[in-house]
């Protein structure tokens, strides 16, 4: 550890790293723009000077820039010398000569890299008199915002964009005082992390366009801790919320970033980031439905649709008390399905009600079956579930049938790092530190081995150095080739057509080879064979190697690995519940359904023959959709940002999420509903005391540890809601919130008290604990002269470091259990002139059901479309764009042909949960006929 | 380039101003053929962009958006990519020119030896400023730094030549001699039509 002084104090600091670096890892305020923790140093903005001295002697020393210059054992520093400071301010009289004035009217104010620097310099008096260059900005998509004015030239956006995630769109055209940062003509962002530049960005060229429709200053939005609930990874988001002004609901403005070291570092996916906005879409509920038993004169409904009515909360939960009083008399039966999308604690609440024999997962047995198998391999200790951080240190990775830019987003981001190791390499080998981001990445040669074996590939294509399309099942059996020739099987007697034996061979002896060998598969192409092949590969390089070897395994939704504990393999999938209903003649039956759309998990027919079976459905959720159709009665649900509870992630980590805001209308808790309905029965059984009894959040996740031991670190993930800071709860607000009385004076001047939090020892308001130092469940990430998001070095252990306080991560408990010598074999049916196989591909905006109702997200969600390969539709007559008409069983659907060269022969690839396509989604991998559209149809653009 | 990229001293022009001109999506197979002979120089095909932008602007007297879209297929690069660099170099046009680009030295030596006074004679002479060309298409008037010959300022690049110790009465001699060159009927080939 080198020993360095700084304006004549010592500290040490950690090797290998600049000046820079080590100063704010020191709480040293020195000003930058171009570094990025992240991205590592450039140079370009000259903003870090600091004086360096060659010894003691030496009292004139020499400006250096910070982030350039590597710390040097002995090393004598001023970061304070005038001819510093005057430097560091000259660089932002400099900037400021083309920057506009306009910080009043500019959406990065208030957390604005630019503003924070600008004071830090002392730079508070402008002599420029002359006139600004100006820029003319872009039209960028539905999501950023484009001002040109404001850029200081940083090049920061560029390397994100560009370096970091891949995008080639976005570039610094023309030169000097001209440069410009934007694409070659207007139009939409096309990388899907393009979202990250509204906090890359140091001023407000980039800012986020959803949060403009509701704007307000960083200042004045509550947030907290919570989880993006649009994929299984488990990003860690800040969502921002603020009461409407007008009398009507708080609205949830925004989400950004919140720093986990081990899952999404620095950066969200463009799902993640604006995906927030279904909370605030018209299809949200937000109030008590009831069917209504009077025939509706020229009703558009469909049979066996329910027309629904508002009822007061009171009268709806009487109903559902009903309900249950019946159950205790043996009257009725109850039975609950439960979600993938909602949180351990609704799903155990619905458990307890229904009695674990009544509960359902609400998955297809495949989907379920699936879950199981991931669960079965993650349980072998010879296996590991790397985090983000692991994975961007493989040096040799193995894609199994994950179009991870689409199923798992920031995953791919880390691959994508992981493909520069090779280069890193080269860089330690001739010495170049690592954090020197420019020499690095000059370094010519190949990247580090990605092989892709699946059906389809977006982001990554071009750091995969070799690509294998094919159908789930034959890319089983590619990868069990993998695994056996690992294992020390002869490849010549193996049954694999040359090509395919060899590029087996390469990619067995690349893994072999490795140092960080990463194997990366999941659920979404909805094959087992693969998710088997996967956890062969990987135990065959364990036992090669002797140490565990990392496989990620991507689930499809945020708590789909939490639910699937719930149930023993086999057991509480919709199949199953279909037998169960379809047995013999039984009381009158009540389904509840948590938080889920069934029509998105199996065919409609099935569907059908469930809900028809039931003499009344309740349903609990937070957007309409098909199910809420065919509900008698209907409780608003929280959505994430509304409450509290945990999801467990692809890797089995444990993850709770925090209230930001109190939902509107009569939303709560589905778990709250329940105990509701419960303590409204007149006559209380045992078990349903306890469900009335839980007051909070917390209590149910007690509950669920104390029931499944599998869920034991629930109790350890976050504090209890009496846990106090010096008697104090966490402050949801900042010390500037605005506006406590006026926000409400249409209505009333008095000041309305604040929503209680019986959840977390947090408050919905300014009093309390403000400091992000002083504990992780403060996610207004702030610091005195540090008010954009920048400030997350100042609570990180080292730069780049875990959050301060920050405990786990937490997995969930499993028995360990070595996976079964599994033989994969070719189960695929021939294919016939007929019928093509259905192939599941995912969208980033369109697949995931809540995001899919965000107004920006739906505004490019494209048509219902298939990918078809070039020979098949020259063999059928297909043209590119043409709709043709797809038939599965009994149902069919138009869709946009496109033609592709990826696309294995003899398949379709077909969105899974596109709007217009989700109940297609469940029969995939299936097989289907394509058809022609009669002419008369083919008029129509959709 | 949709005009989002303005240059203090270029302002856009009208189409009509430079003659026909007619635009060509593909490149032609001249193009193409001078285009191959450059890779066998570079390590990778990108990294030609830069002399193909030079092969196309030879040919067609600038890069117009077809152009660059023509050029990015043809070498698969990112259109935004060539954009980069089609924008970084000064002698790359990304609007159309006329036939003889005037390029006056703007720097130290120069403007000592009185630029600026031979600017105002030649934006007089041809009636356009910086930026512009004139009504007939012959020339276009531009400001560069230093083009390295300052023991002979003021100086001037047209096209290729340089004109160096320029005075009042060498500008206009300039100029004739190119006006007359171009003159009509004079049989001379128009650069940009091979
Ligand atoms: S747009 Fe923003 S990130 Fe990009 S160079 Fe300008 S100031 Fe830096
Ligand atoms: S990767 Fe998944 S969890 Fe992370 S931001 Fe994107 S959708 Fe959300
Ligand atoms: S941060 Fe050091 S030069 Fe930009
Ligand atoms: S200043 Fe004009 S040639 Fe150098």
């Amino acid at each position: 550890m080198p020993t360095i002084t700084i304006d004549g104090e010592q500290y040490q600091v950690d090797d290998d790293q600049n000046l820079l670096s080590a100063c704010l890892a020191q709480g040293i305020n020195l000003p930058y723009f171009c570094w990025h923790p992240a991205m590592g140093s450039v140079g370009a903005c000259r903003q870090c000077a600091v004086v360096e001295y060659r010894d003691a002697e030496d009292q004139r020393g020499r400006l250096v820039m910070g982030c350039m210059t590597p710390v040097r054992d002995g090393g004598i520093y001023s970061v304070n010398a005038e001819n510093a400071r005057e430097f560091r301010g000259g660089i932002i009289e400099d900037l400021m000569t083309n920057h506009p004035h306009d910080c009043p009217v500019c959406e990065e104010g208030g957390e604005c890299h630019l503003q924070d620097m600008t004071e830090m310099t002392g730079h508070t008096n402008r002599r420029y008199r002359g006139s600004k260059r100006t820029h003319r900005n872009q039209y960028l998509g539905p999501f950023i915002n484009h001002e040109m004015n404001r850029c200081i030239a940083c090049y920061r956006c560029t390397r994100f964009y560009r370096d970091y995630a891949g995008g080639d769109d976005l570039q610094p055209l023309g030169r000097n005082n001209q440069v410009y940062f934007g694409r070659q003509r207007d139009g939409m962002l096309e990388n899907g992390f393009s979202g990250n530049l509204v906090e890359v960005c140091p001023t407000g060229v980039f800012t986020d366009k959803t949060f403009s429709e509701h704007f307000v200053r960083k200042w004045d939005l509550q947030s907290a801790p919570s989880i993006c609930e649009h994929c299984a990874v488990g990003c860690n988001t800040a969502p921002g919320a603020r009461e409407a002004g007008n009398g009507q609901d708080a609205l949830l403005r925004r989400v950004v970033n919140l720093y986990n070291r081990d899952i999404n570092g620095y950066f969200l996916c463009d799902r993640g980031r604006f995906g927030y906005d279904y909370v605030n879409s018209d299809a949200r509920i937000k109030k008590v439905l009831a069917a209504r038993g009077d025939e509706m004169i020229g009703s558009t409904a469909g049979a066996g649709d329910r027309v629904h009515g508002e009822v007061h909360p009171r009268e709806g939960v009487q109903k559902f008390a009903e309900i249950l009083a019946a159950v205790q008399r043996g009257q009725r039966r109850l039975i609950g399905i439960g979600s993938t999308r909602s949180s351990l604690e609704n799903n155990f609440a619905l458990r307890q009600l229904v009695g674990g024999g009544n509960f359902y997962s609400g998955l297809s047995a495949r989907d379920l079956e699936l879950l199981h198998l991931v669960d079965r391999v993650q349980r072998d200790d010879r296996i590991h579930s790397p985090s983000t951080p692991d994975i961007e240190n493989a040096d040799a990775i193995l894609i199994l049938g994950e179009d991870l830019d689409n199923t798992a987003p920031r995953i791919s981001l880390a691959v994508r790092q992981a493909a520069r190791n090779r280069q890193k390499q080269q860089a330690k080998k001739l010495k170049i530190p690592l954090w020197q981001d420019a020499s690095v990445r000059q370094l010519r040669g190949e990247h580090s081995p990605v092989f892709f074996a699946g059906t389809e590939i977006s982001g990554l294509a071009d750091v995969a150095n070799a690509t294998l399309f094919d159908a789930p099942g034959q890319i089983a059996l590619f990868a069990d080739a993998i695994a056996q020739l690992i294992q020390g099987s002869d490849a010549a007697a193996m049954d694999l057509a040359a090509d395919r034996r060899e590029l087996a061979m390469r990619t067995a002896d690349t893994l072999l080879a490795a140092k960080n060998p990463l194997i990366i598969s999941g659920c979404s192409s909805r094959y087992g064979d693969l998710i088997r092949g996967a956890g062969k590969v990987a135990t065959a390089i364990a036992n090669r190697t002797a140490t565990n070897c990392a496989l990620y395994l991507a689930c499809p939704e945020v708590n789909s690995l939490g639910l699937a504990q719930f149930f023993s393999p086999g057991r509480g999938h919709l199949e199953q519940l279909t037998q169960e209903l379809h047995g013999k003649e039984r009381d009158p039956l009540t389904l509840v359904v948590l938080e889920n759309d069934l029509y998105r998990r199996a065919d409609p027919q099935t569907v059908e023959r469930i809900l028809s079976c039931a003499d009344e459905v309740i349903l609990l959720d937070s957007l309409l959709n098909s199910t809420v159709k065919r509900a008698d009665l209907i409780f608003p649900a929280a959505a994430t940002a509304e409450s509290q509870g945990s999801y467990i992630n692809s890797n089995g980590q444990t993850q709770r999420f925090y209230a930001v805001y109190e939902g509107g209308g009569y939303i709560q808790e589905s778990w709250r509903w329940l105990a509701d309905a419960a303590s409204f029965c007149e006559q209380i059984t045992a078990d349903l005391s306890v469900i009335a009894a839980w007051q909070h959040s917390m209590d149910l996740s007690e509950a669920v540890a104390a029931e499944f031991p599998t869920f034991e670190a629930l109790e350890k993930v976050g504090p209890d809601e009496d846990y106090r800071i010096d008697g104090l709860k966490v402050a949801r607000q900042g010390h500037r919130y605005s506006g406590r009385t006026a926000v409400r004076a249409k209505a009333e001047v008095a000041e309305f008290p604040p929503h209680l939090d019986p959840d977390a020892p947090m408050a919905f308001s300014m009093e309390g604990i403000q400091s992000p130092g002083a504990t992780p469940l403060s996610a207004n990430i702030w610091s005195p002269g540090w008010n954009s998001n920048q400030s997350i070095f100042k609570f990180q252990q080292g730069i780049g470091g875990a959050r301060k306080g920050a405990k786990g991560p937490f997995k969930i408990r499993r028995q360990s259990q070595s996976i079964p010598d599994w033989t994969i074999s070719a189960a695929e049916p021939e294919q016939d002139e007929e019928q093509l196989i259905t192939l599941p591909i995912y969208r980033m905006f369109g697949s995931d059901e809540l995001s899919a109702s965000a107004a920006a997200i739906a505004s490019v969600i494209e048509v219902p479309f298939a990918l078809i390969n070039r020979a098949d539709a020259e063999r059928l007559g297909v043209q590119p764009s043409q709709l043709w008409r797809l038939h599965t069983d009994g149902n069919s659907y138009s869709l946009r042909m496109h033609v592709s060269d990826t696309q294995p022969p003899g398949t379709l690839g077909v969105p899974c949960g596109l709007p217009g396509l989700e109940a297609v989604s469940s029969q995939l991998p299936g097989r289907a006929q394509l058809k022609p559209l009669p002419a008369t149809e083919t008029g129509e653009t959709p | 380039m949709s005009s989002i990229f303005e240059p203090e001293v270029v302002e856009v022009m009208e189409h009509s101003k430079s003659g026909p001109n007619r635009i060509e999506t593909r490149l032609s197979s001249k193009e193409k053929e001078e285009i191959d002979r450059e890779f066998s120089h570079y390590e990778d095909k990108a990294s030609v962009g830069l002399e193909a932008l030079r092969i196309v602007q030879k040919h067609r007297g600038w890069v117009s958006d077809e152009s660059l879209q023509a050029v990015s297929a043809y070498l698969n690069i990112p259109i935004a990519q060539l954009e980069s660099v089609a924008t970084y170099f000064q002698l790359i046009f990304r609007q159309p020119v006329g036939k003889e680009v005037i390029f006056l030295c703007k720097s130290a030596s120069c403007w000592i030896m009185g630029c600026n006074r031979l600017q105002k004679k030649i934006e007089e002479k041809l009636q356009i400023k910086p930026g512009e060309t004139t009504e007939d298409g012959i020339f276009t008037l531009l400001e560069t730094p230093c083009l390295g010959d300052c023991d002979r300022a003021p100086v001037m690049m047209i096209g290729e030549e340089m004109h160096r110790n320029l005075t009042d009465s060498s500008i206009d001699e300039i100029i004739e001699n190119k006006t007359l060159y171009h003159a009509e009927g004079s049989g001379h080939a128009d650069q940009s039509a091979d």
